[in-house]
């Protein structure tokens, strides 16, 4: 079972976080209809570990639905950015859960429909009153029925009515947006009700999670919270001696290490499965391994049973350099921040050198057993995204063009020579619903070449997409060698003199194409045509945001006390490498 | 010695000085003692001690001296010098 601290750690740690030491906050409300003490302290420690200042509220015990439905609740006057409603079997179905036979086959049809609209109504007048996301508890499926093995042979039978309630629950989770399902009924299932119900928790005090799973729980629910925060992971970085196959290439030799369908092998075989479904999601996979690259790479080629082959990585550093350097050179590489890696090696030294060196990176504690690793990966909540779009499944494949690219930069020496055979071609097109999310991902998500770095919900990129003071725009960037996808996003503020550039991004895999400078001559020719006299923009510097800090300067901005401006007087560049088009 | 290891738990979890702590402390004397952290309490003693209590008994609990006879009554003896 994975490792987790108990709860009186997390109450003790709470009492001694330091008020100010984060740089980030949110605010996550709980609600519930049984006992949650505890979870609170637990997501605040969690958060804190993440730099984020949790600001909490726990709803009065059992009143959810009193406080969703009036919209003067404490719970909107707190006005969460997340809100967990947490809700079990038991209290939603009340006797019937314990004399489901007392009602026929069509009344316990109506039981079922009846407590579906409750909730239906419950979320929507929730997604009406609040901006927070909603995030609903699935019901667990009773395991103990009167009828013992005979339970099956029902019509509709106990366990058949919570998986009608979970199937329609799930229906309008799909539908709507930033509501999301929290699989409570596979968390139970992935502890075992026999643990995490305790019934002399339950007789005590209404605790249905048992105090030893309530860290459990926090684990799980900090899922939903990394990703809001724009934490998620992006790329998994391999050692391959004993991490993905057993054995050591050099001393064992092809035919000696283990890898493969048979006992020994099997552990090493299952990682890689998980590696690579992780892949196909999207997730980079990357080497970083001390090896004579000869050795090393016959076998990724060669061995009948290497499921990742050459290509799913998108960076390789097999050599006897030093693994802290390798790895920030597979980040420069990649363009993506150290602290998106999640790095796996099976040396404990290597490990703890990673951690002392560079902390940012999210070094996976690996168990000492082989036959441990793939659940080691499948417990982190790391990769998760509320929102996983086309962009994200084909960017492994993007990032395997990029290798392409920079072996065709190799050849070509002079940039603008380069650019010019690049053949790149910038498509703008404005916020909509196929766009939107999209554009709010990337505002969570980009560190770098983002000059403002505000954050943007869903929610709230679609109001500003609604507001005619508001032009949001994104652009999908292309290349000989594929598609880049949407890439680059701009948001600008407008009045009838000046626009005001409120948000300015470019996803790093695209910096220093000229890109940039594309996007914005595109804004700056249509505030020309709507008869503007200037454009300002603001770079509000962060710890990662250098990339950017001369930009408007670059451009040909001029300062204006804590802005940059325009004056659209002068002339408009756009790099004439580009294509630009609008759709 | 048990007492000290009792005391200990009860110091941990409320976050206070063994010295504030007597046989007679109870939620009227630490501020921290409500029902959820008396619970967590219960639960760090029957894992520290290796033993498990009924609901009944723990409900009757008012103070750290009726953990001490619950434990007694469970064999585990708080005369000094064992």
């Amino acid at each position: 079972m994975m490792k987790e601290e108990k709860l009186s750690y997390y109450l003790n740690k709470a009492k001694i976080i330091e008020p100010n030491s984060n740089e980030k906050e949110i605010k996550i409300a709980i609600l519930g209809s049984f006992t949650l003490n505890g979870l609170a302290e637990v997501l605040q420690v969690k958060c804190a570990e993440l730099n984020t200042k949790l600001v909490s509220y726990v709803g009065k015990y059992n009143q959810y639905n009193q406080e969703i439905l009036n919209s003067k609740s404490h719970l909107y006057q707190f006005n969460p950015d997340i809100t967990f409603l947490l809700l079990d079997t038991r209290s939603i179905l009340g006797d019937t859960y314990y004399f489901p036979y007392n009602a026929s086959v069509s009344e316990r049809k109506k039981i079922i429909d009846e407590k579906f609209l409750e909730l239906e109504h419950l979320i929507s007048y929730f997604k009406q009153t609040s901006k927070s996301k909603l995030i609903i508890t699935n019901f667990n499926i009773p395991v103990y029925s009167p009828y013992g093995i005979y339970e099956n042979k029902i019509e509709f039978n106990l366990k058949k009515m919570v998986m009608e309630l979970n199937t329609k629950l799930e229906d309008i989770i799909q539908k709507e947006n930033s509501t999301f399902l929290f699989d409570f009924d596979g968390f139970i299932r992935k502890f075992g009700e026999a643990h995490v119900f305790n019934y002399r928790q339950y007789f005590f005090g209404d605790i249905k999670v048992g105090i030893d799973y309530l860290p459990h729980l926090g684990h799980e629910l900090m899922g939903y919270v990394k990703p809001v925060l724009g934490l998620s992971k992006k790329c998994i970085v391999v050692d391959l001696d004993n991490t993905l196959w057993g054995g050591v290439i050099g001393e064992d030799g092809f035919n000696g290490i283990k890898l493969g369908p048979y006992t020994q092998g099997r552990p090493f075989l299952e990682l890689q499965k998980i590696l690579l479904a992780l892949n196909k999601r999207g997730i980079i996979l990357a080497i970083n391994s001390k090896n004579n690259y000869d050795d090393a790479i016959h076998v990724i080629r060669e061995h009948p049973y290497m499921l990742i082959k050459e290509e799913n990585f998108a960076s390789t550093r097999i050599n006897w350099e030093d693994k802290i350097s390798n790895i920030q050179e597979i980040a420069n590489e990649l363009n993506i921040g150290l602290d998106s890696i999640v790095y796996l090696d099976d040396d404990p030294i290597n490990r703890e050198l990673m951690k002392a060196s560079l902390p940012q990176i999210l070094t996976v504690d690996l168990s000492r057993d082989p036959s441990e690793y793939g659940q080691c990966i499948t417990d982190l909540n790391d990769f998760n995204l509320l929102q996983i779009t086309e962009d994200d499944i084909k960017r492994s494949k993007m990032y395997n063009e990029e290798q392409q690219r920079k072996e065709f930069k190799k050849n070509i020496p002079d940039l603008e020579n380069f650019l010019q055979k690049m053949n790149i071609k910038v498509l703008i097109k404005n916020g909509d619903n196929f766009t939107i999310p999209r554009i709010s991902q990337l505002t969570l998500k980009t560190n770098q070449f983002n000059l403002t770095t505000k954050r943007y919900q869903e929610e709230e990129i679609k109001n500003m997409v609604n507001d005619k003071k508001f032009l949001v725009e994104c652009a999908q960037v292309s290349d000989k060698f594929g598609d880049n996808g949407i890439t680059g996003v701009c948001i600008v503020k407008k009045n009838d003199k000046e626009w005001n550039i409120d948000s300015f991004l470019l996803s790093c895999r695209i910096i220093g194409r000229g890109v940039e400078e594309g996007i914005l001559g595109h804004i700056l020719e249509q505030a020309k045509k709507e008869g503007v006299s200037k454009v300002v923009g603001q770079y509000i510097q962060t710890k990662k945001n250098e990339p950017c800090k001369d930009f408007y300067q670059k451009y040909g901005f001029e300062k204006d006390g804590e802005y940059w401006s325009f004056n659209l007087k002068n002339t408009i560049k756009i790099p004439n490498h580009l294509k630009m088009s609008v759709k | 010695m048990n007492k000290e290891k009792l005391f200990q738990i009860v110091s941990r979890i409320f976050d206070i000085s063994e010295s504030e702590i007597n046989y007679n402390s109870s939620p009227e004397t630490i501020e921290k003692w409500d029902s959820f952290n008396g619970y967590i309490l219960l639960d760090e003693i029957e894992n520290e001690f290796e033993v498990k209590f009924s609901l009944d008994e723990i409900l009757e609990i008012k103070n750290i001296g009726d953990f001490k006879l619950l434990l007694e009554k469970q064999g585990i003896s708080f005369i000094d010098g064992k």
